[in-house]
């Protein structure tokens, strides 16, 4: 079951690392991070979590956040891929888009009013009722086909390009914008703490003194191309999705499945799709949020099926961003096969020998021209894809 | 793909306001009338009541231990229930899941729980917030429900596209069987009628005004909110053990302007379900096209069009045409076929429009050929 490889024409991506690809990757690659306490919005928790929050975003006031982040990161990778509204609009082009929170009907100040008795501004509703992260890209750009918005909780961005690498293969759509998007709100915040997985320190993926993730906000979106698109356009491409795998865990709501089994059924699948052996992979950006559970499953697997493989996490840099995070992680995955080089994997010092290997440490050269993005998700989903060098 | 290339539907769980199981929607569609319950909430004026669909989940607990049950929402529970219904249906209660696949569509996702988030720390301070509601809040809970308690390692994908959930969602289960991912998809349709969604539905909406719907009426809002749950299990038709139909197409998009791609011949059934944003646009197709509407058996939810699904797949099936709502019938006499008259066509869409925005979505099914009805 091997996949075509799908073109990758353009790129887009907003996080704490930087506004756009461009300037994240230069951050990362400098070993530049922010996390800090959240100063978009407050909590009576006693503890100040560290985050990594786009301050300098601001989006529409009609929009959610999440929505705005989707449309400015879709607007780099459609200005990125060469494409205007004329073009778009002569094509059938879809989007699918991962998020976790963007279509969610959680709205505090509203549940605060109705709790309270009064009757609560209906704007907040109406906001989310039209900011589907989907729907609002597709708005955007006057785009014809189909739309998905995936809410496969933290694999959702990497299902999500996955998912429209099928549609252009098979045909459903002759281009696609696709990515992930979440913004970072109390409700996440107050929830993940609440769970006992955050770390009250700037996280520390796959080191052995990790004691938890640091939520993180933002979006990317990539512009995937069929054959005929590409030959009408010109394009080049600027990377390839070569394969696409998911396999689920069938465990626990929240907690990874000790053995991996999930994992390595989706690492499987990815590579078999794309007819890469593991022996050809030059580097793995891991899921790796920092959590003890997390890192330790996925380092057992990676050392399993990738021996040798270099990996780092790439949330030492963004945080985590949920829904966003398999769409960063993969932009930022394309962009390192470009430049031949990966980031240094932040926050780890010390190896942890439960897992018996250790993430890169300093910004390493890489050869080849195929590497992997993986994502583990709360429900069981473990999403891998394979993305070549063009 | 391999094999013929056809997907059949295998099984159908569904519960609603019409009842639980494919036998309570049979007799309900045959019936023809709607018989909703109420919704109870308060308001900022005091406490209201109103028509509404509720669905009973309690016969969950023959294929659930009440044990674990304990710890499930009634979000999931909506879902474990059509999911157990659909698979009991097909046969295939008792059989492993190894390559079974778990899709899961909802407009609003598990609003209750998620209430219940909120007011845990809006009550008692951030510190006090409910590890418990807070995991079983994530949009994908249910489908992860499902695969824990079947032991389904599959893929698993959750899709919230409002009013364009099920047909985009249906899309992707065609992919996975077409790319030989699974060798079976179990596909659902999940809305729950929390306390939170109704209040929201009453600010939106006022309470109905009336207990039917009639939602080609489309200067009335009719709408009545409804929860439940319809799952569908697809499979290759080289390995289907039984069958109602094929799925022959999902289609989603936009620009309906250019017309829909709406099969020669067959029946419509339409999606429309009372709301005045999109009554209008489903009139105008209805102007044109054999129709059926049997929205009002179920109510409003962005789940209904997996109930259309099941509609026709039973029309399909068993030959005959359901009656559509008297409205339907008495406002389009050319086009809306009567009860009872038998059907012979190939094939049947189910139409469904966005309240939104101009995005649509046309999901086809097609008869069983006699050499490939698995029975």
């Amino acid at each position: 079951m091997s996949f075509a490889p799908v073109a990758i024409t353009g790129m887009g991506c907003i996080c704490a690392a930087g506004g756009n690809l461009s300037d994240s990757m230069e951050a990362l690659l400098r070993g530049e991070r922010r996390p800090a306490p959240p100063v978009r919005f407050a909590s009576n928790h006693p503890v100040r979590y560290p985050v990594f929050e786009a301050v300098d975003f601001e989006g529409p006031p009609d929009l959610l956040r999440t929505s705005a982040f989707a449309l400015h990161a879709a607007r780099e990778a459609v200005a990125d891929a060469g494409l205007d509204r004329k073009t778009l609009g002569a094509l059938r082009v879809g989007v699918c888009v991962g998020t976790t929170v963007g279509t969610v009907m959680s709205e505090e100040t509203f549940c605060r009013g109705y709790l309270a008795g009064d009757v609560p501004d209906m704007g907040p509703i109406r906001r989310i009722l039209r900011s589907n992260p989907a729907d609002v890209i597709a708005r955007e750009f006057d785009l014809s086909g189909p739309r998905q918005t995936v809410v496969n909780a933290c694999s959702s961005g990497t299902d999500a390009l996955g998912i429209a690498g099928s549609w252009i293969r098979e045909g459903l759509c002759d281009a696609a914008i696709a990515g992930g998007a979440d913004e970072l709100g109390r409700i996440t915040y107050i929830g993940f703490i609440s769970l006992l997985i955050t770390d009250d320190s700037p996280c520390k993926p796959f080191d052995q003194r990790r004691r938890g993730l640091n939520l993180g906000e933002g979006a990317a979106m990539l512009v995937l191309a069929s054959e005929r698109v590409l030959r009408r356009s010109g394009a080049r491409p600027r990377s390839f999705l070569l394969g696409y795998g998911s396999a689920g865990d069938a465990y626990h709501l929240t907690a990874p499945r000790p053995d991996g089994a999930g994992l390595r059924g989706a690492i499987s699948e990815a590579l078999a799709t794309s007819g890469v052996s593991s022996a050809s992979v030059a580097f793995v950006n891991a899921h790796g949020t920092g959590t003890p559970d997390n890192d330790r499953v996925e380092g057992r697997v990676l050392h399993d099926m990738l021996p040798g493989v270099p990996f780092l996490s790439t949330k030492g840099y963004t945080g985590h961003t949920l829904g966003a995070a398999g769409a960063i992680e993969a932009v930022l995955t394309a962009a390192c096969l470009e430049m031949g080089k990966i980031p240094a994997n932040a926050g780890f010092e010390t190896p942890d020998p439960e897992i018996g290997i250790a993430p890169v440490r300093e910004v390493t050269t890489v050869a080849g021209t195929v590497a992997l993005s993986e994502s583990l998700a709360f429900g069981g989903n473990n999403s891998v894809v394979v993305l070549g060098k063009a | 793909m391999s094999g013929t290339g056809r997907i059949v539907l295998e099984g159908i769980g569904v519960v609603g306001g019409f009842g639980c199981g494919i036998a309570d929607l049979s007799r309900s569609l045959a019936d023809g009338n709607g018989h909703p319950g109420t919704l109870a909430l308060s308001a900022g004026s005091g406490p209201i009541e109103f028509p509404a669909f509720r669905a009973d989940t309690s016969l969950l607990k023959e294929f659930v231990p009440a044990r674990t049950l304990r710890r499930i929402d009634p979000f999931s529970r909506l879902a474990l229930l059509g999911s157990r219904l659909a698979l009991a249906d097909a046969g295939l209660a008792d059989t492993g899941h190894d390559r079974l696949g778990v899709i899961v569509s909802s407009g609003y996702g598990a609003t209750g729980i998620t209430y219940a988030f909120l007011k845990s720390f809006i009550d008692d301070g951030d510190i006090c917030a409910s590890p418990t509601h807070f995991a079983n809040s994530v949009h994908n809970s249910a489908a992860a429900n499902i695969s824990i308690l079947l032991g389904a390692r599959g893929p698993s994908l959750t899709v919230s596209q409002f009013d364009l959930s099920v047909p985009s969602a249906l899309a992707s289960a065609r992919q996975w069987l077409a790319e030989g991912r699974v060798d079976r998809v179990l596909f659902g349709a999940v809305e729950e009628l929390s306390e939170l969604i109704g209040y929201v539905w009453y600010r939106q909406r006022g309470a109905p005004r009336s207990a039917s719907m009639t939602p080609l009426r489309t200067e009335e809002e009719t709408a009545i909110p409804a929860e439940g749950a319809a799952f569908l299990l697809f499979s290759r038709a080289e390995e289907a053990r039984a069958g109602y139909c094929t799925l022959d197409a999902a289609i989603t998009g936009s620009h309906a302007d250019a017309g829909f791609p709406l099969p020669d011949g067959g029946l419509l059934v339409l999606g429309a379900d009372g709301r005045r944003e999109s009554g209008r646009r489903y009139a105008a197709v209805a102007q044109n096209a054999r129709i059926a509407c049997y929205t009002p058996l179920y109510g409003s939810m962005p789940a209904g069009p997996a109930f259309d699904i099941a509609a026709a797949a039973l029309t399909l099936k068993g030959g005959r045409f359901f009656p559509s709502p008297a409205d339907a019938a008495r406002d389009f006499p050319a086009t809306v076929p009567a009860g009872g008259e038998p059907f012979d066509g190939a094939q049947i869409s189910c139409l469904t429009l966005s309240g939104i925005d101009d995005a649509y979505g046309v999901t086809t099914l097609g008869r069983l050929a006699g050499k490939e009805d698995p029975r």
